[in-house]
């Protein structure tokens, strides 16, 4: 389970190797031609088209007047272009507001995460011989068995009676849905870093806490990314938890916003769709320009585990 | 919750050789307030509402108000409840089928994605992009998609079970929810394979094509055996997602038509919004300790055999 | 002191209230929430301190729980009128409280196009075989009878089977006995939904099948809302909250309604009503006395008909204004007689999908092995609760 080699950057550098030039591995169509396999690529770009055709529906229907997306194909070009959707489905949603709360959430679960994720699987991974230590971790990884649903009723009451019906208690239950298996990367992760390292950071007079903050954290970092995408993905686009926990609906996220105004939407898919659009673009945005750490992240998450 | 990305389920490492000699040391006390904040929390957040919810099981509580103890009527109501045990019916058969088409189709994807084609980055980029997007958003969007554009589609092309919504038809909505699942569970799984296709080194095909395998035969033979530690993990983690389905089924049909599409975790959640809550949680406590049951013996079947 | 009022058509009449109750006095200051969960507001103590909501079995359960506190002493509560206060108590009741005090009744009944129906040379039916004379003549003209949207499960709970069971059977003395029944509900008691309700699903089930629009199971509420305004079908079984969508696209159309006949007397006639707003103040409420002084305000009469008239509603006391609009009109002379019934989808405690099994009826399940079910159901909520 450890053999497999521990740094993300050798991850980034495997997929870079063969979005390069010639391919290290793992290549075996089209290597006798010599050349790019244009079969392959005409089938994969068709395969492709599922994934954009519903994306490309979602924008063309967007930019529709209500008329022409009541009326039209859902694949026709918006004529004329209108961007009255958006502005309804702005004002309906109250956008900005569902927007930040999700950006709140979603920030406070990667950043609680990590936090805690990495304290944790320090104290476990260098106290292994301690049975505390030991049986924390398994304890901590339980979690991972444990279907949400089974506890989201007690949870209701619970996050009720501790004032936490809120935003706040929804990244809390985020936190601790992704320590399980963030404390699992983290002490993967942990067990590859030389104990020489720190030992003679020792030797210099640092404390633990100088050790763990100045040595130990920077070292963590690909391995934070990894934890953090996992945590971002999560959060971000989770209906179920704010659905249930959250109170008050002016302080949902933009799923759970989704799903409020869906009935209201009516027949007006104009709205709806842009509604949708708005939800979508911030992740798909984020994605296109950080793709080559989320690929490599998700796969560092998967074979390190 | 909807983690739709890869979770690795692992068998417990055994101690690091360098923890040995440092066995007696005293542990600092730094090290227990490193630890402390997430095993309270957990505790807190986690622990306490499991108890909770198994101590009410044994009530006739909706959730508030007076209620008192019945003792095992709830488990006994329970398993002679047609609307549970469809539920678990249909959660496990999905479940199944949504993780062979998963695997099956991501498994293809990477092997086309990791051979030499062209636009490979680009390529890449978009079938990841499902991953990013919140599931019951995208149901929204299929949603339309099944009762309008298949449809009319479907009756210009004149193929007669296309002409009527997916999602209208008792004996093919769960075929709509398989669909939408694997678009948005595709790309986790993809990633992992590719990873896994990336890891082979280059002279095994040589090799195989010196012995004039053909590529099918190579695939099977070759591939497929040496990333047979990835398909594993891709399996269990995604039976596991699979059987918390919720939000797509939200977007899509809402359990209907009629109760043919409703899951394990909806019927749970009535506990909540039909005042059905000491009931929900036999039902909860039950899905709990079978979770617990299969989560065993997948890290029992599996154990050494995954190469990860 | 938090007033909840969630019927989204009503907001707007509401907030101008409280900010016009906030201004004539000092003491009591109204928070408006229209949007917060009630059941989680309940189950984590902390519900609003007034709530003007739709009373059904949900409201019934914190009733039945004692979660509502009593307001028999208030004057207000003597002058509801007694059939109204009944359907209240046909629900549920906690002895010796009067927790609910209704505040307005929506009738609902068949809608239909006027022009359709003159087109067509058919008039309102007033025996079931008058109205499948005219479902056959609207079909063989080439016109969808009745425009449906299953898709949205709890319209055909409301519309056909609600108005098909309400029209045959008494809903309230046959709820009445299947409490009593409980546990015994099954093939061998005296009434029970596979034997008392097989007719009238079952013509539920016929009437789905010939005599809707095709593309009913992909179709939604609000996509029925159109079309019917549209003229895409002369009948719509929805409830006067509809016109208000409909009105949007089809302002000038001409309806009325019409209570579904179920038998061949024209005088067992009924229409469905069900309590659309109900007033009540939680125990767990911090701010009883706020919460009483607002809730009289709200009851005054003047404010209670001017509400009832902008929203089609029927007053529930004694001395409420007569209802003036003509696309209800149709429905008076069986509200005033109190030739009414409480939908029968709405006395099924909200735990059992009934709303998804009628759904599968009309998509294609069998009627009986679906009452047969719900027949279950019962017993074994009967059992646990």
């Amino acid at each position: 389970m450890s053999t497999q080699p521990a740094l993300v950057s050798e991850n980034v550098q495997a997929i870079e190797n063969l979005e390069g030039g010639p391919a290290r591995g793992g290549s075996f169509r089209g290597r006798r031609i010599g050349g790019d396999s244009w079969t392959t690529t005409f089938l994969l770009a068709l395969c492709s088209l599922t994934v954009l055709i519903p994306l490309y529906v979602t924008i063309a229907m967007a930019f529709k007047t209500t008329e022409q997306a009541v009326e039209g194909s859902a694949f026709s070009l918006p004529a004329p272009f209108s961007i009255d959707g958006f502005r309804e489905a702005w004002s309906l949603t109250d956008f900005p507001r569902a927007f930040t709360i999700s950006l709140l959430v979603t920030a406070g679960t990667v950043f609680g995460t990590i936090i805690l994720a990495a304290f944790a699987s320090y104290a476990i991974s260098r106290n292994w011989e301690r049975r505390l230590f030991r049986y924390s971790f398994f304890y901590l990884l339980a979690a991972m068995f444990i279907p949400f649903p089974v506890l989201a009723l007690a949870q209701i009451r619970l996050t009720g009676l501790a004032g936490l019906d809120n935003p706040a208690g929804v990244t809390l239950l985020h936190i601790m849905f992704q320590l399980s298996f963030s404390v699992l990367l983290f002490t993967a992760f942990l067990r590859s870093i030389p104990m020489e390292l720190e030992e003679s950071a020792r030797i210099d007079g640092a404390s633990t806490w100088q050790t763990f903050w100045h040595l130990i954290f920077p070292l963590l970092a690909p391995m934070s990314a990894t934890v953090g995408i996992f945590a971002f993905l999560a959060s971000w686009n989770d209906f179920m938890m704010p659905s249930l926990i959250t109170s008050d609906p002016s302080l949902q996220t933009l799923p759970v916003v989704q799903s409020i105004f869906q009935t209201q939407f009516s027949n007006n898919y104009n709205v709806s769709f842009a509604s949708y659009l708005m939800a979508m673009a911030p992740a798909i945005i984020v994605y296109i320009f950080t793709q080559r750490w989320v690929m490599a992240g998700v796969t560092q998450g998967a074979v390190k585990g | 919750m909807a983690t739709t990305t890869a979770t690795p389920v692992t068998t417990p490492h055994a101690p690091r050789p360098e923890a040995g000699p440092r066995k007696r040391r005293k542990v600092e006390p730094i090290y227990y307030l490193f630890l402390l904040p997430a095993l309270v929390l957990f505790s807190l957040a986690i622990t306490l509402p499991a108890v909770m919810g198994i101590f009410y099981s044994f009530t006739n509580s909706i959730g508030f108000g007076e209620w008192e103890f019945v003792g095992l009527i709830n488990y006994q109501a329970m398993f002679s409840d047609p609307a549970i045990l469809q539920s678990y019916l249909f959660t496990f058969g999905f479940a199944a089928v949504t993780v062979v088409v998963v695997n099956v189709v991501a498994f293809l994807l990477a092997v086309g994605l990791t051979a030499r084609i062209r636009f490979k980055s680009g390529l890449r980029a978009i079938f990841v992009i499902p991953m990013v997007i919140s599931g019951i958003i995208i149901a929204y969007v299929f949603n339309y998609l099944f009762s309008n554009s298949v449809p009319a589609a479907g009756s210009s092309l004149g193929i007669s079970w296309l002409s009527e919504s997916l999602l209208a038809n008792p004996d093919l909505a769960w075929v709509a929810i398989v669909v939408v699942t694997a678009w948005q569970a595709i790309p986790g799984t993809l990633l992992i394979y590719i990873a896994g296709l990336l890891s082979i080194p280059g002279d095994v095909y040589e090799a195989a094509d010196l012995d004039g395998a053909s590529k099918l035969q190579a695939l099977l033979r070759i591939t497929l055996p040496l990333v047979a530690g990835y398909v594993v993990i891709n399996v269990i983690l995604g039976f596991k997602n699979f059987l918390n389905a919720y939000d797509i089924i939200v977007g899509l049909t809402n359990g209907g038509p009629g109760t043919e599409t409703r899951s394990i975790a909806m019927t749970i959640v009535t506990g909540f919004t039909g005042g059905d809550y000491a009931y929900q949680m036999a039902n909860a406590t039950v899905f709990f300790l079978i979770t617990i049951v299969i989560s065993l013996v997948q890290l029992r079947a599996t154990r050494g055999r995954s190469a990860l | 002191m938090r007033f909840l009022l969630s019927k989204p058509e009503a907001i707007p009449y509401f907030r101008d209230l409280i900010a016009e109750f906030n201004a004539s006095q000092q003491d009591v200051e109204v928070v408006f929430d229209t949007s917060s969960n009630l059941q989680a507001g309940f189950l984590r103590g902390n519900p609003p301190d007034l709530g003007l909501l739709n009373y059904n079995m949900e409201m019934a359960r914190f009733m039945a729980r004692g979660a509502l506190s009593d307001l028999k002493d208030m004057p207000e509560a003597g002058r509801i009128l007694p059939e109204v206060q009944d359907l209240v108590n046909n629900l549920a009741a906690y002895p010796g409280r009067t927790s609910v005090l209704p505040y307005s009744v929506m009738a609902a009944s068949v809608i239909y196009n006027k022009q359709i129906f003159a087109d067509n040379g058919v008039e309102v039916p007033e025996t079931w075989d008058d109205f499948l004379a005219v479902c056959d003549t609207l079909k063989a003209a080439g016109v969808v009878p009745i425009y449906s949207t299953f898709k949205d499960a709890w319209t055909v709970s409301q519309g056909l089977f609600d108005y098909t069971v309400g029209g045959m059977v008494d809903v309230a003395g046959f709820y009445r006995q299947l409490r009593e029944e409980g546990t015994n509900v099954g093939p061998d008691s005296e009434v029970s939904f596979a034997k008392t309700l097989t007719e009238p699903v079952s013509r539920m089930e016929m009437l789905a099948e010939n005599y809707t629009n095709e593309d009913a199971a992909s179709r939604g509420y609000g996509d029925g809302n159109l079309a019917f305004s549209k003229g895409e079908g002369a009948m719509y079984f929805q409830g006067p909250w509809a016109f208000g969508e409909i009105a949007k696209s089809g302002p000038d159309l001409d309806l009325g309604t019409f209570p579904l006949p179920m038998t061949d007397d024209p005088e067992s006639r009924k229409v469905r009503v069900n309590i659309d707003l109900a007033a009540w103040i939680p125990e767990d409420s911090t701010h009883k006395d706020a919460a009483r002084t607002f809730l009289s305000y709200l009851f005054q009469p003047d404010v209670m008909n001017a509400y009832n008239e902008s929203q089609l509603g029927y007053g529930t006391t004694t001395d409420a204004a007569p209802v003036t609009d003509p696309r209800i009109l149709g429905m008076k002379p069986y509200f005033d007689e109190a030739r009414f019934y409480q939908g029968a989808s709405q006395a099924i405690p909200l735990t059992i999908p009934t709303e998804n099994y009628l759904q599968g009826i009309v998509t294609g399940a069998g009627v009986e092995p679906t009452l047969q079910t719900l027949d279950a159901d019962w017993a074994r909520l009967a059992l646990r609760q």
